[in-house]
């Protein structure tokens, strides 16, 4: 016989409201249906409002974590829309934004993730270190959290010799750093009770399920938005894909850690190679027509697409973001685990309800 | 020894966190701290309230007030580069806890010089 319990909205290793109905038989589940809509703030009528540069505030303000990713996929897809070419600089220093945005969300991520198995020291350890990329962040785009270093044309912010020395020196201090906190993710006895084996995804599966991001690579898929043709200027920086093997809820946090070594590379290689010029071109008019835009979010692949119809709003705007992607796989994963496994493998998945329901 | 190596790093190492409010953190030259208004070349020509995405500046052109409610805005400085005079700046300072809801200025008279607009001209 199976009893439904629910887990979530509100639950102690939850960062975000989301809400499983968990069909447990004597303490392993068979089956679970999630709950969505407590975070719902109809972000995508509400520019309805307001024109196509006001919305890049508002796709902004989707997320807290990746809120530089989310306006810079917005101002790609208006630059699409109105096929402008933006100054090569404005490009790299999106790139560095981009990474600098995907450390300090990885490094929070696994603070989050220590603290769901209750290892505090190291939550706290993982924190510590994001503390120093919050304050480059600051130095370069004016705030820690909301950034709105892009806009509809280019970059509002630009680099000075200062600022490129502070990023240097945050990265180099960084980097021993992370691998200080690598080693007890990958080699420490309790990490690797808790997470090896556990919540196993098979390459097959986890591309059939339309699975995105790290939870995608980490099963062996090596698909990342940032590898594509049309993706800025990333492969010119020397990309490689980060891939895991297994599938499990420890391949996903190595995932995760090799692309904070990754992203480190890639803004190093970014500020080395970064041209001079222009930082913005001037955009006017009403846009006309529909474009949409991918991106490789901290989480995975957001989708943006929009639509003008000549007037100075935008008829529509949708945005798909990477947990609603990964909400069928993480159905998919739960069922035959034991209950106690259950907030491991959710936060495994990185979830963002604020993005998924807007 | 790994462990000993571990906790005489942290007795010889200064503490993370900092004495609140005792030593309040200094914020960088190019932080968005909060807006400053300078009203003397204000023209109310009210460029700013609508470019700002908040709605958080309110200009009245008949009683000359220039408003910005400081819960609103979201430090876009979308105000401080549309301005055509200069007006708004953002100073790196952060507003103080406690400080009032909105900022209402009293814009003084601007002597503008009187110029005969493009129609009546082209008319001529």
């Amino acid at each position: 016989m199976t009893t439904i319990i629910p887990f979530g909205p509100q639950h102690p290793v939850f960062p975000e409201p989301i809400s499983l109905k968990l069909e447990i038989d004597n303490d392993v589940v068979v089956g679970a249906l999630p709950s969505l809509g407590y975070v719902h703030r109809g972000l995508e009528k509400f520019i309805d409002t307001k024109d196509y540069i006001q919305t890049m505030y508002i796709c902004e303000r989707i997320c807290g974590i990746c809120s530089g990713i989310h306006g810079i996929t917005y101002s790609r897809a208006i630059e699409k829309l109105f096929n402008i070419e933006v100054p090569e600089r404005a490009q790299y220093l999106r790139v560095i934004n981009s990474e600098l945005c995907r450390i300090h969300s990885h490094l929070l991520w696994l603070g989050l993730f220590a603290d769901g198995f209750g290892f505090e020291s190291l939550f706290y350890e993982c924190w510590k270190y994001r503390e120093g990329i919050l304050d480059v962040l600051e130095k370069f785009t004016g705030s820690r959290v909301i950034h709105s270093m892009s806009k509809v044309g280019g970059a509002s912010r630009d680099l000075n010799d200062e600022q490129i020395d502070h990023i240097q020196k945050a990265l180099d201090t960084l980097e021993p750093q992370v691998k200080n906190i690598e080693k007890v993710f990958v080699n420490n006895y309790t990490v690797k009770k808790r997470c090896v084996g556990l919540g196993v995804m098979s390459k097959q599966l986890a591309y059939e399920a339309g699975t995105a991001g790290p939870t995608l690579r980490g099963s062996g898929n090596a698909i990342d938005i940032r590898d594509t043709p049309d993706y800025d200027i990333y492969r010119d920086l020397g990309f490689k894909t980060a891939v895991g093997k297994d599938g499990d809820c420890y391949s996903r946090t190595k995932v995760r850690i090799d692309e904070i070594f990754e992203s480190i590379k890639l803004v190093r290689n970014a500020l080395s190679k970064l041209p001079n010029g222009e930082i913005s071109v001037p955009v006017k008019g009403s846009p006309t027509g529909e474009a949409i835009m991918r991106a490789e979010q901290p989480r995975g692949e957001v989708v943006y697409y929009v639509k003008g119809n000549g007037t100075k709003n935008l008829e529509r705007l949708k945005v798909r973001t990477p947990t609603f992607a990964n909400i069928p796989s993480l159905l998919l994963m739960l069922p035959g685990v034991k209950l106690a496994d259950v907030p491991i493998i959710v936060l495994t998945i990185d979830p963002c309800v604020s993005c998924t329901e807007r | 020894m790994g462990m000993l190596n571990l906790i005489l790093a942290n007795i010889s190492s200064k503490p993370v966190t900092r004495l609140y409010p005792f030593e309040i953190r200094e914020t960088c030259k190019e932080a968005k701290g909060r807006i400053i208004f300078n009203s003397e070349n204000c023209i109310l020509c009210g460029i700013c309230q609508k470019k700002c995405p908040a709605d958080a500046i309110t200009v009245t052109k008949a009683d000359k007030i220039w408003e910005l409610n400081v819960f609103r805005c979201i430090m876009c400085t979308e105000c401080v580069n549309g301005c055509p005079k200069n007006c708004i700046t953002i100073s790196c300072e952060r507003a103080k806890t406690g400080a009032k809801e909105y900022i209402k200025i009293l814009v003084p008279k601007v002597d503008t010089p009187k110029t005969d607009s493009p129609k009546k001209a082209s008319s001529k």
